[in-house]
């Protein structure tokens, strides 16, 4: 069986070691395949976070089928882990931007493009964090929907809740969230 | 006012669900009006709640497509260089080329001379502090370089914007393989084209440099004087070993992925980090030179595209690619198919050319397999092993090799059998074959087998250590290098005293090493008490044999290679004690291999004997694992036999006996693996209670056995001995429970 596999299973378990080891394994696995798919994309061509979260999965997986509730352990490593890559990325660029020519440059950098300016993502991704204080669950949603591209459907299948209450979800952390950034920019909204 | 109150935890998050609840309602009315009328009966009065839904309702309209955007990669409408843009002293004329980060333009120089040149920039947008420092990595690792068939750097410099360029020369040529094609040139001029681009591959070596990215593309070909000259260029990618260029290894991760699919070493294509050497060029250069000779690369490409990445590096490790001239029979078959398929059908006749044009080309192909079987296969092929081990030291060597092959010598890819190496003979002195040759021909005729081997082991030791001196020149220690040198010649020595038929002359020479081993640091030593442990062991002296195994192991405890010949060895000497520690080791050391190779191979050592516990019990577990490398894998049947073996240990002796189906019915390659193969099923048959089947098999495998040590030509000769022990050591526990009382 696969390293992955049996990690989900001993999560599932209740082992939290083990789920303390699954978000480094899936954050280096989509690193690496976002980099290899960087170097051989043509240029104009889309790269689908959903793609290549699935990709990373299958290669992680191997020949195994761990049952649904392994794999909602893993999309949602994997919804954090692409939040991670993008922010990092976000960040370091702001310094460079910032006269940080000093920086070292660290060996592990992807320079994944981002969906969003880096100041909005940065934005983005404090006010997420806000969000999960006042609502866990919307924040897991825009985790899942946004930085792995889960549908509305799966991920209602990943929160064991109804398609209904995910579409509410969404709509409600979206206004959220733009609101937050609004109010941060420019607190007299 | 109703939440004007405590706020304490749970009494916000029951005004979160309130607050989530009404907006979602509100979102539903459709109207103004009718949202209007909702809220003003959601909040009953409470203007703070109500304010706050109105807020996040303003928010939600005005986010647009807030969160809908997907990735997206930079496409080429970013570059902003035009025909006639000025970068530095040279003039941009057209783009001839584009990378992942870089583009490369045509350019003229005015100052000092004119001439026209090859201008390599980082596209715009592109220029993150990591890709700068590549480039700037690639044009340092140019510059270093000097040779005719590389080109070379002429300048460098930044833009106003800091974009950081290069200049090079402008190689005005076109792919090796195009220009093979269009001027149909033989066999004979293509090797010589490719013996000049290993050479250029080995100055580059020598620089510290590993390409990395060798294909077509990268070698181009240009005319001077009339004369084909290649050029690798594009080390864009280029590592440099051991150079301190820029801080740690930028190329991140990037490293593990970079090369083109066709062209890319299984090590390459592992990802897991494992160091990339020269030898991945090796690869390489191994796939050039199989499609220049084929006109195709050794795995399908036309598959390529679709196959996802895990699929692509699957095929790479594993599937064993046909030989250039097996590929090129297939050429002909599916030419002659075509043609014959074309007369079939009713259309417009076809012109004299063009009947011409296609019977010509089944001739040049079948021209091509005559040339290509033989020397040529076994050339590409061990430039395509998959252990990087087992290739050519360095690009000389593989060029070496070629060179040999044209001028009709011995090449070392090859097995040497006695009518091989007198054809040699005869095709270099065409001139009729005289006494001496007849001589020659004699003796060779009537040298047993271990001669031949003698002669093999012989020639390529002395080749090997020509090269490996020759590759490692440039660093390692040069005493230790001499002393290595010295001591495989003593064992060079002492295989022609025994093959004339000097075993007390070999004996002397042999205790000359000591002194020498002694020199050498440990890891070094390891080598040369490896190829010891080898010769002793060749010669049946197994306790000598065990020694030197061990002490190899002491230098380099990570060598599987060692723990492998050591395990029959010590069974056939009848340490046991020895044996036990000795499995047990190689369980904790390498049982969590994912190599099925070395898996089977462990398991096979461990299970020579019997065992029992945990260890048999990890041991079978291992063999288990080994089978997911799947039915196409080119060791399949040795992992099979693995697994009949652990199961019979383990008791299951049905499992036994089918896992042994596929390997029996595929045997006559491997004799001693196959009488390995009839004393397990004997030995199941008869546990199962089948005594007739159990004689049965033994009876075959005893037969077979009578023909070792084989004669066969096999390339994996090394194995030869070990097979041998533990087939012997199968044999003994066979005969004794079959041939004993019945088992009712």
């Amino acid at each position: 069986m696969s390293e992955l596999t049996v990690m989900l299973q001993q999560i599932e378990s209740g082992d939290a070691q083990a789920a303390s080891r699954l978000l480094p394994l899936v954050y280096d696995e989509l690193r690496r395949l976002a980099a290899w798919r960087l170097a051989n994309e043509k240029p104009g061509q889309t790269l689908q976070a959903t793609a290549l979260v699935h990709e990373a999965y299958l290669r992680l997986v191997g020949k195994d089928d761990p049952q649904w509730n392994g794999r909602r352990h893993f999309f949602g490593a994997a919804a954090e882990a692409m939040r991670r890559i993008l922010v990092e990325n976000a960040r370091r660029k702001k310094r460079l931007k910032h006269g940080g020519h000093l920086e070292r440059v660290d060996a592990d950098d992807v320079d994944l493009p981002a969906p969003m300016p880096d100041d909005d993502l940065l934005a983005m991704d404090e006010a997420l964090d806000r969000l999960a204080g006042v609502d866990p669950r919307a924040a897991e949603v825009v985790k899942l929907c946004f930085f792995v591209g889960l549908t509305q459907e799966q991920a209602a299948e990943q929160l064991d809740v109804s398609v209904a209450t995910i579409e509410r979800t969404w709509s409600f952390a979206r206004a959220w969230l733009f609101r937050e950034i609004q109010r941060q920019r420019n607190p007299s909204v | 006012m109703g939440t004007g109150g405590v706020r304490d935890g749970i009494g916000r998050m029951k005004a979160e669900e309130r607050i989530k609840e009404i907006f979602a309602q509100a979102l539903e009315r459709k109207s103004p009006a009718e949202r209007e009328k909702y809220l003003a009966e959601a909040c009953q009065g409470d203007q703070e709640l109500r304010r706050e839904i109105e807020s996040l309702l303003r928010a939600g309209e005005q986010a647009g497509d807030f969160l809908g955007q997907t990735m997206r990669i930079p496409g080429a409408d970013m570059v902003t260089e035009r025909t006639g843009t000025m970068i530095g002293r040279y003039k941009l004329l057209q783009k001839i080329g584009e990378g992942g980060f870089g583009a490369v333009y045509m350019a003229e120089q005015t100052e000092p001379v004119q001439r026209k040149v090859a201008l390599k920039i980082i596209k715009a947008g592109m220029d993150t502090r990591e890709v700068i420092a590549r480039f700037e990595a690639e044009r340092q690792a140019l510059a270093l370089m000097d040779h005719p068939n590389i080109a070379k750097v002429l300048d460098a410099g930044a833009t106003e914007a800091g974009r950081p360029y290069f200049v090079m020369e402008l190689v005005n040529g076109i792919p090796i393989t195009d220009y093979c094609d269009r001027g149909q040139l033989s066999t004979a001029d293509r090797l010589q084209l490719f013996i000049k681009v290993c050479h250029a591959v080995q100055h580059a070596h020598q620089k510290g440099i590993i390409h990395r990215d060798i294909k077509p593309n990268n070698v181009l070909v240009t005319l001077h004087d009339g004369e084909p000259v290649p050029k690798v260029i594009d080390f864009g990618i280029a590592k440099a070993l051991g150079q301190k260029l820029t801080e740690k290894t930028l190329f991140t991760a990037f490293q593990h992925m970079i090369g083109t699919p066709a062209y890319m070493s299984p090590e390459q294509a592992e990802l897991s980090g494992l160091d990339i050497d020269t030898r991945a060029d090796i690869y390489s250069l191994g796939v050039l030179l199989y499609e220049l000779l084929t006109g195709e690369t050794p795995f399908d490409t036309g598959t390529w595209r679709q196959a996802a990445l895990d699929e692509i590096r699957r095929i790479i490790r594993e599937t064993e690619p046909p030989k250039p001239s097996t590929r090129l029979a297939q050429q002909l078959v599916a030419a002659d198919v075509r043609r014959l398929h074309s007369k079939s059908e009713i259309r417009e006749p076809e012109s004299k050319e063009q009947v011409g044009a296609s019977s010509r080309r089944l001739l040049q192909i079948k021209e091509r397999i005559h040339m290509v079987r033989g020397d040529l296969d076994w050339i590409v092929m061990k430039a395509l092993e998959k252990d990087r081990r087992r290739r050519y030291e360095t690009p000389d060597a593989f060029a070496g090799d070629v060179a040999r092959h044209l001028s009709n010598e011995p090449v070392l890819a090859s097995s040497p059998s006695v009518t091989y190496l007198v054809g040699k003979f005869a095709r270099r002195h065409k001139a009729g074959l005289c006494v001496a040759a007849a001589l020659l021909l004699l003796l060779l005729a009537g040298a047993a087998v271990s001669a031949w081997q003698a002669v093999r082991a012989t020639r390529a030791e002395h080749a090997q250590s020509l090269l490996r001196q020759q590759a490692e020149q440039a660093r390692a220690n040069e005493r230790q290098l001499r002393l290595q040198a010295e001591a495989r010649e003593k064992i060079m020595q002492a295989e022609a005293f025994v093959r004339n038929g000097s075993p007390d002359e070999a004996d002397k020479v042999m205790r000359t090493m000591s002194p020498l081993l002694d020199e050498l640091n440990a890891s070094n030593a390891a080598a040369i008490y490896f190829s010891l442990g080898d010769w002793h062991a060749r010669h049946a002296q197994w306790k000598e044999a065990a020694t030197n195994y061990f002490q190899s192991i002491a230098g380099q405890p990570a060598n599987f290679e060692a723990y492998d010949r050591l395990a029959p060895v010590l069974v056939q000497s009848g340490d046991l004690a020895a044996f036990e520690q000795l499995r047990r080791q190689m369980l904790s050391r390498f049982g969590e291999t994912t190599n099925p190779v070395i898996a089977e191979c462990i398991v096979r050592d461990c299970l020579i004997l019997p065992w029992s516990g945990a260890e048999l019990e990890q041991a079978g577990k291992i063999a288990d694992a080994a089978l997911t490398a799947g039915s196409n894998h080119w060791a399949w049947n040795y992992i099979q036999f693995a697994k009949a073996l652990a199961a019979y240990r383990q008791g299951d002796f049905k499992s036994a006996a089918d896992s042994l189906q596929t390997p029996l019915r595929d045997q006559g390659k491997d004799i001693a693996r196959d009488v390995e193969g009839y004393l397990v099923l004997a030995m199941a048959q008869h546990q199962q209670g089948y005594p007739g089947y159990a004689r049965d098999a033994l009876t075959t495998g005893l037969g077979l056995a009578a023909r070792l040590p084989s004669s066969d030509n096999d390339l994996k000769d090394w194995k030869a001995w070990n097979d041998w022990v533990i087939a012997q050591a199968l044999m003994r526990e066979a005969k004794e429970l079959v041939n004993g009382p019945a088992k009712r």
